[in-house]
């Protein structure tokens, strides 16, 4: 028999805190649609992900309400195209970007990620040829993400790519000048990027992955704020240690549900369950905020002086909590500081709380990066690619994956607000340094070489 | 050997327990299930024990109210039948929350859906929120559903009700529970 209190207990995180799954991602491995004929590829791709993924929305909405906890977000990963369709053109890249954008609006599916590439270690002909259509695909499709990984801890930085990417980036911009630069949005340069990411922009189906695979993403923030929140005011007296034991079981719980859910739907799918990401993600939405967490803990705003170390330990109790509750945790289960896509951050930013250098350091203890980082129009290329490159090496060093989604604002400067419409948000432009200093730097281009693992110091 | 079920009923007080297991076991009775439960002023307890087949209820009913009898207690006896194994119809375990300003009626409206629907009540509690939300009153039924309910028919039937009796409702498979609060 149940006990009241755990029922009431569970209800109350259901309704008041935003328990919720945050995503269900049906992972689908394209590289048996391979072909040297893009339309044929293109056929491949429709038939294989229409069969695998025909009932995936409708199980998805049946097993959260058979349990009463939303999924919020259904959504598809697939093997890199730049892998998978290799030798298609950049205009054949195009046709297969929107080609993936109809599918997923026919499925019903909000994002679909994996039109990306693994370059770390140099450029195929498919790997080029993506890149130079990430503008124009980004532009015309609305569900499509892009992943670029440009470094790992045994490759080191490719830094052809970084300087490609930063150009990149500035033409995506330019050609969703409209929407705010919204194609950058969809668009992430990563160090280390892990195989079996659900979360966009950065899910894709790495190489090493089964055919077809389910992973989830866990519940946002809301809930570790609240439990935090409650348990202060019961007992005041609370310390550092004492607290990190509450958001550890807090996330426990989260990922329980998680777990459960991404299961059923695996079970009833007949498609092998894979990991679930044990990261807060936050949404534009009062209440659902990683930022919140921060002043819950004892600082007036996240990018104040001990912002980090919150971080830190935020970052490990998830990770501690989540761990024990799931067989398998995957993608990048830590805690997500998207500028844009969280409320309270967009508003720390607002008011010069954080600057972009406190973000950046920030990001070395925790799981994603620089995310959702408005910059001004007039940033330079070589400017993006400068922090991009400063990101990755934080990545590379700490064996950590680190990413970067910049979007250049079109015609608009620092502090005036740029706004992507649904999840992405809206944020103020933040102010990044821009007097052509990182010019030479990124013109030498070729690779920075791996790190060395041992004398940690 | 057979079975005998007691139903003591009553104000509570100390020692009911004692004295109706000492009693039985006077009996030559083995206890094999007991459940007792108290609401506000009033206990009710339910004792299944077997006992030798020549042995005699009345006599124990007798002996059982000689000695609990003059406590206030009501006491009632008969033997347990014994039940071919129940087949047929499976069910599931759902956990059916209510919360909402105590009425009259309340009860018995949600309850009439669920009879409506087959879904047997296999624990039900009724509580008052407590300090924060004194006028809430929270009724938690676990409940077996039969799989041949069709659950969204079954849903939109519980909410239709609880929006009649301005009750907020959820009907959550029980395996959440158990997921999200034991190891």
């Amino acid at each position: 028999m149940l006990t009241e209190r755990e029922i009431i207990a569970t209800l109350d995180m259901l309704r008041n805190e935003n328990l919720d799954v945050r995503t269900v991602t049906l992972g689908v491995s394209l590289f048996d649609c391979a072909s040297d004929d893009a339309g044929r590829f293109i056929d491949h791709v429709r038939a294989k992900i229409s069969r695998l993924a025909a009932n995936f929305v409708d199980v998805c909405d049946e097993v959260g309400l058979r349990y009463g906890i939303p999924v919020v977000n259904k959504r598809i990963s697939v093997s890199p195209i730049a892998v998978a369709a290799c030798a298609a053109s950049p205009e054949e890249m195009v046709a297969i970007a929107a080609a993936l954008d109809d599918l997923a609006r026919g499925l019903r599916i909000d994002f679909i990620g994996g039109f990306g590439a693994l370059v770390e270690k140099g450029f195929t002909r498919g790997d080029r040829a993506l890149i130079e259509s990430l503008p124009e695909a980004l532009a015309k499709t609305g569900r499509v993400c892009s992943s670029i990984n440009v470094a790992t801890t045994r490759a080191g930085i490719n830094m052809d790519a970084v300087s490609l990417m930063g150009r990149t980036i500035k033409r995506a911009a330019e050609l969703t000048a409209d929407r705010d630069g919204l194609g950058c949005a969809k668009l992430v340069v990563f160090a280390n990027i892990p195989q079996d990411v659900p979360f966009m922009a950065g899910a894709y189906l790495g190489v090493g992955e089964p055919d077809a695979v389910i992973n989830i993403g866990v519940s946002g923030p809301g809930v570790v704020k609240k439990a935090i929140d409650r348990a202060r005011a019961a007992n005041p007296g609370l310390d550092l240690g004492q607290l990190s034991e509450i958001i550890k079981r807090t996330a426990f719980k989260v990922t329980r549900v998680g777990e459960l859910i991404g299961r059923q739907v695996a079970k009833k799918l007949d498609i092998p369950f894979g990991v679930a990401d044990l990261s807060l993600a936050p949404t534009p939405n009062v209440g659902d905020s990683v930022g919140e967490i921060f002043q819950s803990l004892g600082l007036k705003s996240i990018g104040n002086p001990g912002s980090t170390a919150v971080l830190a330990m935020l970052n490990d109790a998830v990770k501690k909590g989540g761990i024990f509750a799931s067989s398998h945790v995957g993608g990048l289960s830590g805690a997500f500081i998207p500028v844009s896509e969280d409320l309270n951050i967009a508003e720390a930013a607002r008011k010069g709380h954080l600057s972009l250098e406190k973000l950046e350091a920030m990001t070395s203890v925790c799981s994603v990066g620089l995310d959702m980082v408005a910059l001004p129009g007039d940033t330079s290329a070589a400017t993006i690619s400068g922090i991009i490159a400063d990101e990755m090496a934080i990545g590379v060093i700490n064996s950590k994956a680190t990413a970067a989604r910049l979007i250049p604002v079109p015609g608009k400067k620092a502090g005036e607000r740029a706004s992507f419409g649904g999840l992405l948000g809206e944020a103020t432009i933040m102010n990044a340094p821009d007097d052509g200093g990182s010019d030479g730097f990124i013109s030498l281009g070729g690779r920075i070489p791996a790190p060395v693992q041992s004398f940690k110091n | 050997m057979k079975k005998i079920v007691v139903f003591v009923l009553g104000p509570d007080r100390t020692g009911i327990i004692a004295a109706v297991s000492k009693t039985l076991f006077d009996q030559g009775c083995n206890l094999e299930d007991v459940s007792q439960t108290i609401l506000q002023t009033e206990f009710v307890g339910i004792f299944i024990a077997s006992m030798a087949d020549e042995g005699n209820e009345d006599e124990v009913l007798s002996a059982l109210r000689a000695r609990i009898g003059s406590l206030g207690l009501f006491v009632h006896l008969r033997p347990v039948e014994e039940l071919p194994a129940a087949g047929g119809q499976t069910g599931e375990p759902f956990v059916i929350t209510t919360v909402g300003a105590d009425r009259p009626g309340l009860m018995a409206g949600v309850t009439e859906v669920l009879a409506r629907y087959g879904a047997n009540i296999t624990s039900l509690k009724a509580v008052s929120r407590g300090e924060e939300n004194q006028h809430d009153y929270v009724m938690i039924f676990e409940a077996d559903i039969p799989s041949a309910v069709n659950l969204s028919a079954f849903r939109s039937a519980l909410c239709g009700r609880a929006e009649e009796l301005g009750l907020d409702i959820s009907l959550q498979h029980r395996e959440i529970f158990e997921e999200l609060n034991r190891v």
